[in-house]
């Protein structure tokens, strides 16, 4: 089975993250019922001229790509593929308006070109004159799991390295409709995220990339060992068995898990099966929460492998993303339990190299 | 990794026809779909021509026999599609073997947002669009349409979308990771999309003119195709009936403008060569390419460059079909291997409508006329805004 090594990480978040040495201390709250990504100053990773243009989505997807090759110090890479549910969403939306606005008069083409949802990966492209293997996914909570499933197999047939990433935004609009059809909730600080009772997510938006190398170099800082999505399972028994069967192909247990990352959104109603599991993830592995302090969005998994990653390079689970008082006694394997609406599962193992 | 890969299955739905045989009619008709617009909703209806599907939001509802309101017109016509490929197929999805769906669009549920997003913020009615607008929503829709699908997702890469959902399938097939895929893409025509590429100067008024000399843009459609690919084993398990195999492909990037194609289609040129070289085939083996033919000056010029480059002056037949069913964006790579595999099975070209002049430069003569030739190898183009360049290769069975 094919194996990647991380060797570079990006990551823009509602946190700190772009500060390479901040490891989950002075954690930022909500704001209320959503998160705002921390934007770093773009002219150190994009070139002016073409920073003018660009849409929030495409900044940070072009800054954390960028960020993260700097790290993996590579020139060139065999494959661009990026992950997004909504894409340019302002973008879209900006186009959008000025349509419904002017009665479809008086309309410029750069909102609609910078719509498309490959955006973020050619403008990567066009910078880096990549002219190889270019992908993007946009299905929900399978978007950046898609983009892994992808590298993986482009390790099997020849390719060397890679950049994947996920890549969110939202917009004020965006926000305004979402907490209208009551998609949205302030956590209540006495009740944590794995145990919510009440409906509502806090809406969030980043991006994540990663640069991948097939074999392992002096950068390497940890290794991803498998990827699976699970499209709807009906119980939590389901989803127990998918996962003892994948952690099986990587002749693992449970108990070889030195924690495990559960996506936790805070919506009763999409967590209840990743709730019904806990106590057995807890019994034989230390679990652990992101979306506390990440924020829901389609691609937070990938804030989850940043994480993961750097749980691996410290060796540490810091409290911010404790669930329990229990504290591994070295992190030498780290699953990914994500969920997307309770309809789009996905584990991925990471490990030490 | 050496598992054959096959189309098993057939299903389109498009301006040239609501089903494949209707499609095929068409095409041997040298009847176009692109007319005057009915359904869309847009202050140019009256100056430009589409390609749209001959049938009322609420007669695609009829057909596919589920009133559920949150379904938009993009989900209906992707269903459609996805389940005439699975019933052409014969593939049952309760066999125990793993199935996927892999489909592809670019504006989604659009054409249902842009109709109600003012009014989002003052009433309460349509907030589903909310959950409709992303393209995951057909996708899923699709899946549990079809039934018992144990993989998802679903591809973006602008006009290329499709073509890109075709390699994944054969890939995960290759790698097994799944037996067998229902693959292809889908965009419904909206307001928005016409209005980009209007704003972009890329339509054309007329009937598009793929490859002459005095082209001057594209005809927006819209469509969904699907194909069933399934592994040899899985189809052999099932003794099963392939319709064409599929025997190369390639995804570059011309990585030169965001939305313009390489004055030399650099990108082409290598998504061609690649895809010939996987299949081990040489050009002279190619019986007909085809095209992505667009009908803008940019693309078709940069398009018969590249063909030049790997053909030299032995150029094969060729012809682009979107004149008959207009640019369906996402769709329209699978709806043209759904056409490729049409004209390998009947041994038959279909038109490039609306030529007469050959582009000076090239000198390039599509075919013009329905042409009955035993065809063997047939190469599909496709690319899009972001550079995304994409080839593949059909065999006859």
């Amino acid at each position: 089975m094919v194996k990647a090594y991380i060797n570079g990480t990006g990551c823009i978040s509602p946190q700190n993250s772009i500060d390479s040495e901040w490891f989950f201390d002075d954690v930022n709250p909500a704001k209320g019922d959503y998160f705002d990504a921390i934007e770093p100053s773009y002219k150190e990773f994009i070139a002016p001229n073409l920073l003018r243009r660009m849409g929030r989505a495409i900044k940070m997807g072009v800054a954390a790509g960028n960020i993260a090759i700097q790290q993996a110090d590579v020139k060139k890479v065999d494959a661009i593929i990026t992950g997004t549910g909504l894409g340019c969403f302002e973008d879209s939306e900006r186009f959008l308006l000025a349509i419904l606005n002017n009665d479809e008069q008086f309309l410029t083409p750069t909102s609609f070109i910078q719509s498309t949802h490959n955006t973020v990966g050619s403008q990567i492209a066009l910078i880096m004159k990549c002219h190889d293997y270019n992908f993007t996914y946009v299905h929900r909570g399978f978007s950046f799991e898609s983009t892994l499933q992808d590298a993986l197999m482009l390790f099997a047939e020849g390719k060397e390295t890679i950049l994947i990433g996920g890549i969110e935004e939202h917009t004020p609009n965006f926000i305004i409709l979402n907490r209208k059809a009551h998609k949205f909730q302030v956590q209540n600080p006495d009740n944590p995220i794995w145990k919510s009772t009440t409906p509502g997510i806090q809406l969030s938006e980043g991006t994540a990339f990663f640069v991948l190398n097939k074999t392992k170099t002096e950068k390497s800082i940890a290794r991803v060992d498998g990827i699976q999505t699970l499209y709807k399972p009906k119980t939590s028994d389901d989803i127990w068995n998918k996962l003892q069967a994948f952690l099986k192909l990587h002749d693992l247990t449970l108990s070889d898990i030195d924690v495990t990352l559960m996506g936790f959104s805070g919506d009763v109603n999409f967590d209840s099966k990743l709730q019904e599991l806990l106590p057995a993830i807890e019994k034989e592995s230390v679990a652990a929460c992101y979306k506390n302090i990440c924020g829901e969005y389609h691609t937070a998994s990938a804030f989850a492998m940043w994480t993961g990653t750097k749980l691996i390079e410290k060796q540490s689970l810091p409290k911010a993303l404790a669930i329990s008082d229990k504290s591994p006694s070295r992190i030498k394997h780290v699953l990914i339990m994500n969920q997307y609406l309770g309809i789009n599962y996905s584990f991925m193992l990471l490990s030490q190299c | 990794m050496s598992q054959k890969v096959y189309i098993t299955g057939l299903g389109m739905i498009s301006a040239i026809g609501n089903n494949v045989p209707e499609s095929f009619l068409s095409l041997t008709q040298s009847k176009t779909g692109i007319g005057k617009i009915h359904h869309l909703t847009t202050r140019y209806k009256d100056e430009f021509l589409a390609g749209e599907i001959k049938l009322s939001n609420s007669e695609l509802a009829d057909l596919v026999k589920d009133n559920n309101p949150a379904l938009n017109r993009n989900s209906y016509i992707a269903m459609l599609a996805a389940k005439e490929a699975v019933i052409n197929s014969g593939i049952d999805t309760t066999d125990g073997l793993r199935t996927g769906v892999i489909s592809s669009t670019t504006v989604a549920g659009m054409s249902k947002t842009e109709l109600y997003y003012k009014e989002l913020f003052e009433k309460d009615d349509h907030l589903d669009v909310l959950d409709t607008h992303d393209c995951g929503d057909s996708t899923e829709r699709i899946a549990d349409y079809l039934g018992n699908v144990d993989y998802v997702t679903t591809i973006s890469t602008a006009c290329s979308s499709a073509a890109n959902a075709i390699m994944l399938g054969c890939r995960m097939i290759k790698h097994g990771q799944l037996d067998r895929v229902v693959v292809g893409g889908v965009d419904a025509l909206s307001k928005f999309t016409f209005n980009g590429f209007n704003t972009l100067m890329i339509l054309d008024r007329e009937w598009c003119k793929p490859f002459d000399e005095n082209r001057k843009g594209l005809n927006l459609g819209e469509g969904a195709a699907f194909v069933v690919i399934e592994g040899e084993n899985a189809l052999n398990l099932r003794k099963g009936k392939a319709l064409a195999e599929i025997i190369g492909y390639a995804n570059t990037n011309d990585a030169y403008h965001q939305t313009a194609s390489s004055p030399e289609g650099y990108g082409a040129t290598m998504a061609i060569q690649q895809a010939l070289e996987m299949s081990g085939l040489k050009p002279t083996d190619v019986d007909y390419i085809n095209m992505h033919g667009t009908g803008t000056p940019n693309n078709d010029l940069s398009e018969s460059k590249a063909t030049i480059a790997v053909f030299g002056n032995q150029v094969p037949k060729f012809s682009s079909t979107k004149a008959f069913t207009g640019h369906t964006l996402a769709a329209a790579a699978s709806i043209e291997a759904v056409i490729s595999v049409l004209s390998l099975q009947n041994s038959m070209i279909f038109p490039n409508l609306n030529f007469t002049t050959p582009i000076i430069e090239t000198g390039l003569i599509p075919e013009t006329k329905l042409v009955n030739i035993p065809l063997n190898t047939i190469l599909s183009n496709s690319f899009g805004f972001g550079g995304n360049c994409s080839s593949l290769l059909f065999k006859k069975v």
